[in-house]
């Protein structure tokens, strides 16, 4: 890969609770490339949103431990103080969130949350900064955009809501966006049309995008690259097509296996059995171990490790697919 | 905006109706006889008989209700029994009195309770929030009343620094006038204070939790821009509201503690005439009194409109 | 893939008795409310006993030992008429609690039923009984409380009825916030469609949800309702004498003020330490039960 974007490096995130640590993400480690859309997939609670709020500092420190390194313009973003890592946030790397109608501050109008990282990074005032808050609007698809910039949040329906957020993220033509299950509050007609407009925006500004979901099939019609996360560990990552099409972890396999096939009805869903291992508890060897169909003493006892066996496809688990599946 | 304006004031009106109606029955189902009680010892017929008449005692009390309603719209609330004063002008001559402290009691709460609670959430779990909320739990639960005797007690016969009771005119003496409204303003409002306080720690810590506060930090706002753009804007919503909510209790404290420290104001003026058994003036007090409440909570219903956009589309 | 989405539902009944279990364990660890609830056992246990372990009489006057301050035989001094006031505040312990217990019945015998009707019919009744409440609302507590006993006459019974009014629209309006978000709830449109009748549907599904608010809220008003009766009483409308009354007690205790202040200092300290232990054990319960619930309650104030 040429230089990449974004490096992250053993980010290791450890909450500190009433009943002991609990380690949220452990050693995970990924590359984002200029222009690339990296997935980042996960059950509720493997750390898939976390990491990404570490990334730009959103984390709350008391309670939360980062450790690692996130390197960014040959800086270290965990490592950067308030004032710096501020100019980053919005800026160079903007983040937009799962909830549209939670995210935008309701006794504001958008026009108002619109224009003010615009004020804040770009150094726009009054007209200037309205004028491109209202681009922005046509840029997302809001019609009448030049009326709609004073009303507030609750006027507007959820894909519009949403539309409005995307476009705060990109108001500073960022280098990386991260959309934290920026479509999972919507319907799925307007969660394609807004991943094509994503998509297109993402051509257009040549951002790079981490794409945070729970939702293999939106991973599908929008990454280059997935790294598939569990209870905070990177358990395979690899290429889109190559994902799809030759799984070699058992976590992998077991989250295609219960998607539910169109045209086939009438079967059962194979739902994992089990449920994801609690933080403060964590198993001692391979994480998966409790669940997977296919383990062996080896897997409790030890971590695997993430092996490469394919060039550019990193699987943690003891076994490749050609010794499990004959 | 100004729909909304409107309807309220409709909604006040009739709730002013519905309180001049309890206010009326509960006067006029008075075991007894007021105007033989009020004559007492220089009970005398003719003169018993005069004033039913003149009182419209012997109507019918439907008609006397709705004649003492309209006299009272037109601005005409009786006559008291005992003195033979009209009740709107005792009324009012006490209404600054009530006025200044209530405002100068709510004015100790807002500025003690508002910026501590506001602090207290940025800062959750310090040191100064503990000591805070356990104080704040402590002035929730001291009597009013009792509390102005202790600072009477401290502050007037023990330490001497201001008086005990009383009260004097702005005008006359400026410095004399503050003096005596400090003990009774700290009496109630500093239990109010304390209920602000958790409200307000409790409003300005949920909207620290909102989503939109993440939004607006991932977008590079400075602390500062976060706290009075996003946070204080949204906050102030349910501040609002549990204000106009204390309001009520403001001026059941301001009643009780103008006894105490004989404040000159319509809370005493309606103790004394259940006392006095005087109707008409207590009919009058206690409807001034709602109608005051009504006409401030209005307020706080506009302001809350202003404050919170959804509102207003209603 | 397991699609976690996850609907905060309200809990059907079934749930409700290791519900018990689990507030009262998080209750217990909130160490002001287990203070409140200690001193709370220790004023019911005093109040009971008062006439037992009162080393005097109420009225046990004896004029050569008048306003004398606090001693070994007289624990709280003595008042104008040379009476033990240690002996007076414990048993008007009894007064204020009585009060403070069946008027907040009264409120909830009241307000409780009318809430739920108001919440589960809606409509026109709900608009009607919800006016109604409203104009309570729009008196000022005390202002109610006085204007009803001047129209009853003061006495303790209608102090209980005066406090009980002033509190019941609180009552009511929780309850029909309750109701309101669980008229729809999905269990009960189960019940509904399997062909429960009303009366069940309300009383076996949307009371259980609905007691926990009220639970606090009941601790809360107790507390309010002890201080209400100490300001009704302080201002001559509560209970008479020769009975004692904290609030009374302040009251007298005012005329003697410069010469013998703890007349007034131990009754006050008395209604502060029982209205702080309602306060303290309310908010464990609620912070156990419902740490959403708004501050409706604490803001609707004191009498």
């Amino acid at each position: 890969m040429t230089q990449p974007v974004l490096s992250v490096r053993d980010l290791t995130i450890t909450f500190r609770t009433r009943e002991g640590p609990a380690k949220v993400v452990d050693r995970m480690s990924y590359d984002l490339g200029p222009g690339e859309t990296l997935a980042i997939v996960g059950e509720s609670g493997s750390g898939k949103s976390v990491s990404s709020l570490a990334l730009m500092q959103l984390l709350p420190t008391p309670p939360a431990v980062v450790e690692g390194e996130a390197i960014f313009e040959g800086r270290n973003l965990l490592a950067l103080d308030d004032p710096e890592i501020r100019k980053v946030r919005g800026n160079k790397i903007a983040m937009i969130f799962q909830d549209p109608m939670t995210s935008l501050n309701p006794v504001r109008t958008i026009g108002h949350q619109l224009i003010e990282p615009i004020e804040l990074h770009l150094g726009l005032k009054g007209r200037a900064a309205r004028k491109r808050a209202i681009e922005l609007l046509d840029l997302v698809g809001i019609p009448s955009a030049a009326d709609r910039i004073d009303d507030y949040p609750h006027q507007f329906s959820g894909g519009m809501r949403q539309r409005v957020v995307i476009a705060m993220g990109i108001s500073c033509e960022p280098d990386v966006l991260i959309a934290d299950e920026a479509t999972t509050a919507l319907d799925v007609t307007t969660q394609a049309k807004i991943i094509d407009e994503i998509k297109d925006l993402q051509e257009r500004l040549g951002m790079s995008l981490i794409w945070i979901t729970h939702d293999l099939g939106v991973v599908a019609g929008i990454a280059d690259r997935v790294v598939v996360l569990y209870s905070g560990q990177i358990m395979e990552e690899a290429g889109v097509d190559e994902l799809f099409r030759d799984r070699r972890n058992p976590y992998t396999r077991g989250l295609l296996a219960s998607l539910p096939v169109p045209g086939r009805t009438g079967r059962r869903l194979d739902a994992i059995p089990g449920l994801p291992p609690d933080p403060l508890r964590p198993p001692r060897g391979c994480p998966f171990s409790p669940r997977c169909p296919h383990a062996v003493d080896l897997c409790v006892r030890q971590e695997p490790a993430l092996r490469e066996p394919v060039p550019g496809h990193r699987s943690k688990c003891h076994f490749d697919p050609e010794d499990l599946y004959e | 905006m100004t729909g909304f304006v409107v309807r309220r004031i409709g909604q006040m009106a009739l709730a002013l109706l519905g309180v001049s109606v309890i206010v009326f029955a509960l006067i006029h189902f008075v075991p007894g006889d007021p105007v033989r009680t009020a004559l007492g010892t220089r009970f005398d017929q003719e003169i018993y008989d005069a004033l039913v008449r003149r009182h419209g005692l012997d109507q019918p009390l439907a008609i006397q209700y709705f004649s003492w309603l309209g006299s009272a719209a037109r601005g005409d609330l009786g006559v008291s029994f005992r003195s033979g004063q009209p009740v709107t002008g005792l009324v009012l001559e006490r209404l600054p009195a009530t006025m200044t402290l209530a405002g100068a009691a709510l004015a100790v709460a807002l500025v003690v309770g508002v910026p501590l609670g506001v602090v207290s959430a940025i800062r959750s779990g310090s040191k100064l929030d503990y000591a805070a909320t356990a104080i704040s739990q402590v002035g929730v639960s001291v009597p009013d009343f009792w509390a102005g005797i202790m600072y009477i007690l401290l502050f007037s016969l023990t330490l001497g620094w201001l008086p005990p009771s009383g009260y004097v005119s702005p005008f006359t003496d400026f410095v004399g006038w503050l003096k005596h409204l400090i003990l009774p303003a700290l009496a109630v409002g500093l239990v109010s204070a304390s209920i602000i306080f958790r409200f307000v720690r409790s409003a300005v810590l949920e909207a620290l939790n909102q989503d939109y506060v993440r939004m607006a930090r991932a977008k590079g706002l400075s602390r500062r821009a976060v706290l009075f753009d996003h946070v204080l804007p949204n906050a102030w919503i349910p501040i609002v509201t549990v204000v106009g909510l204390q309001l009520g209790f403001l001026l059941g404290g301001v009643v009780v503690v103008e006894i105490i420290f004989a404040w000159p104001g319509i809370g005493r003026l309606a103790y004394l005439a259940v006392g006095d058994r005087d109707f008409t003036v207590l009919q009058g007090a206690v409807l001034y009194i709602a109608f005051m409440f009504l006409v401030i909570n209005l307020v706080v219903d506009v302001l809350y409109a202003w404050l919170d956009p959804r509102v207003r589309y209603d | 893939m397991t699609d976690l989405v996850q609907e905060s539902e309200p809990i059907a009944p079934v749930a409700h008795r290791s519900r018990f279990r689990t507030t009262a364990e998080t209750v217990l660890r909130n160490r002001l409310a287990v203070a409140g609830l200690a001193i709370l056992a220790l004023l019911v246990v005093v109040a009971l006993a008062a006439p037992a372990i009162a080393p005097y009489t109420i009225n046990e006057v004896d004029v050569a030992n008048r306003l004398q301050g606090p001693s070994a035989q007289h624990w709280f001094g003595t008042d104008e008429l040379g009476r033990d006031v240690f002996s007076r505040v414990i048993i008007a312990s009894r007064v204020s609690l009585q009060v403070g217990f069946i008027s907040v019945g009264i409120a909830l015998g009241v307000g409780v039923p009318i809430g739920l009707f108001a919440g589960y019919y809606g409509g026109r009744i709900d608009s009607v009984l919800m006016r109604l409440m409203d104009i309570l609302f729009s008196i000022p507590a005390i202002v109610l409380a006085i204007a009803i006993l001047a129209a009853l006459g003061p006495d303790i019974v209608n102090a209980m009825i005066a406090i009980g009014v002033v509190y019941t629209p609180i009552f009511a309006r929780i309850t029909r916030g309750s109701v309101l978000t669980l008229r729809d709830a999905v269990f009960v449109r189960a019940a509904r469609s399997i062909g429960a009748s009303d009366g069940r549907i309300i009383g076996n599904h949307i009371l259980p949800n609905v007691i926990a608010p009220i639970i606090v809220q009941t601790s809360l008003s107790l507390a309010f309702a002890i201080l209400a009766e100490a300001a009704l009483s302080f201002l001559g409308l509560g209970v008479q004498p020769p009975n004692p009354a904290w609030g009374r007690m302040l009251s007298e205790g005012r005329g003697f003020f410069q010469q013998a202040p703890w007349m007034a200092i131990f009754p006050g300290l008395a209604i502060f330490v029982t209205v702080f232990a309602f306060n303290a054990f309310g908010d464990g319960l609620r912070d156990a039960l419902d740490p959403q619930q708004r501050s409706v309650i604490e803001s609707r104030g004191k009498a």
